[in-house]
């Protein structure tokens, strides 16, 4: 329709859109995934999830930082809420300042989102109260720094370089950012151990940290921290869903090969 | 029991996993709607933002803490850039601008700049060959840098071509593999929170 000679675009009228019905078939496919690990886990009451080595370490830095009479640093990304990352850096943070609480130690948790400064402090504060412990939350302990991303990084260094905290963790969505603090960590002779979704940002974990989550362990962590069967549960569907797509991937590969690219093309995602 | 936010969270979460596959431009609108929405939580969370940065410094000026006249400065800071901004506006050509290109700019650049010499010492630390696997990332990373440069052609035709190969084939499948965790993991993580089965960022686990 020409009107005024601007041309106004079709209305899109459709309530399904089948370009991404692979998407969909996998999300669900997920879920059931999920829901029968979840039955299995209710059944045999524990599963076995393998051992990560950044996250049994988590407890060592804890009990290093407690001895040490030096604060936990907990630096949760410079995401927003967005970011799944940023969802899995609050989780383990609750699970983190758990046993911070527990252990008689002290957690500093500097916010470059306003919004997950707030999600944070509730949660922090409420595991205080859950270790027993509400009166030894220090109020202030989780703060906001700032929403540019080198003003951040001057403060929490500088941080590190007057505090000398005893472990520094870092979990969440980082970008350029992640070697400065990490080498400044570092340098602080502080426990360190980071996990990442960032794919590009890890190379820079692994060089300067003791320990690194790599990508899909960051989402796992709150479950093996939580060691709730359910919650394991979850992880081992991740794993399922793992197979199912590296099968995907190779069926789609010998069929291409073989001159059918039909699976290869449902694959690609719209 | 908190079945309120959990609820709204579960409805927010079904509703735009839902609109993800519906195309149809009421439900974009919607989509668009739910997304403005969050710029006026972010507005209000910015203001507890700003008090959580006021108190914290304010705190560590009145213990006299360690390094509290950086504080002092970050306080001053933050009301002249406030009243500046209330006052002049903030546009092209007010001081709030000018403060933003010629301090604040400047400095976030020379921040930026560190990372080339903490490369160089991660470098350092990492390229030590400890192991076979250290021993290996050494050897890559200087095929890969002399590789990368024009000396490299000189010494070797081949060394370009390497590293390309280097590059596109035994990296990228590691960083392909990563990634098909990251998604799936990603995946699992919302489905864990849209269904309440992770709660601990309610402060309850």
């Amino acid at each position: 329709m020409v009107r005024s000679g601007f041309v106004t675009p079709e209305l899109d009228t459709r309530w399904f859109d089948p370009a991404r019905l692979n998407v969909l078939i996998g999300i669900l496919l997920f879920t059931a995934f999920l829901v029968v690990n979840i039955f299995r886990a209710r059944a045999k009451g524990t599963l076995y999830v393998r051992p990560i080595a950044g996250l049994k370490a988590l407890d060592e830095a804890i009990g290093r930082a407690t001895e040490m009479g030096r604060p936990v640093l907990y630096v949760p990304g410079l995401s927003d809420m967005s970011e799944v990352g940023t969802f899995a850096a609050i989780t383990i943070c609750a699970r983190l300042a758990y046993r911070v609480a527990e252990m008689g130690c002290d957690i500093d948790v500097p916010c470059y989102d306003p919004v997950v400064m707030t999600v944070l402090d509730g949660a922090v504060r409420e595991a205080y109260s859950k270790a027993g412990k509400p009166d030894a939350f220090r109020p202030g302990c989780v703060h906001y720094v700032s929403a540019q991303q080198m003003a951040y990084v001057a403060a929490v260094n500088g941080f590190m370089l007057r505090e000398l905290p005893a472990a520094n963790i870092y979990m969440g969505s980082f970008y350029a950012e992640s070697l400065l603090l990490a080498e400044t960590g570092a340098r602080t002779g502080a426990i360190q151990i980071a996990g990442t979704d960032k794919v590009t940002q890890l190379p820079f974990f692994v060089c300067a940290c003791d320990y690194t989550l790599l990508g899909e362990e960051l989402f796992a962590a709150s479950a093996y921290l939580g060691r709730e069967p359910i919650q394991l549960a979850t992880v081992i569907a991740q794993d399922w869903a793992k197979a199912l797509a590296a099968a995907a991937i190779v069926g789609a590969l010998v069929l291409s090969a073989l001159g059918h690219p039909a699976l290869q093309t449902w694959l690609k995602v719209a | 029991m908190r079945r309120g936010p959990l609820l709204l969270t579960f409805l927010s979460g079904a509703a735009i996993a839902a609109l993800f596959f519906i195309p149809h431009y009421r439900a974009q609108a919607a989509n668009s709607m739910l997304l403005e929405w969050t710029l006026v939580v972010y507005a209000f969370a910015l203001i507890l933002g700003s008090i959580s940065l006021w108190n914290s410094h304010a705190r560590k000026v009145r213990n006299r803490a360690e390094g509290w006249g950086f504080s002092v400065v970050t306080l001053v800071s933050l009301l002249a850039i406030t009243a500046l901004g209330v006052w002049k506006g903030v546009g092209e050509g007010t001081p709030v601008d000018w403060i933003y290109n010629t301090v604040n700019s400047p400095l976030a650049s020379t921040m930026f700049a560190l990372l080339a010499f903490v490369i160089a010492s991660a470098a350092f630390r990492a390229f030590r060959a400890r192991s076979v696997e250290a021993t290996l990332l050494l050897v890559t990373a200087i095929v890969m840098m002399i590789g990368r440069v024009s000396i490299g052609e000189l010494i070797s035709h081949r060394l370009p071509g390497i590293t390309e190969w280097l590059l596109d084939v035994p990296n990228l499948a590691a960083k392909r593999a990563i990634a098909i965790g990251v998604g799936l993991g990603a995946v699992s993580t919302a489905l864990k929170i849209i269904l309440g089965i992770e709660r601990s960022y309610l402060g309850r686990s």
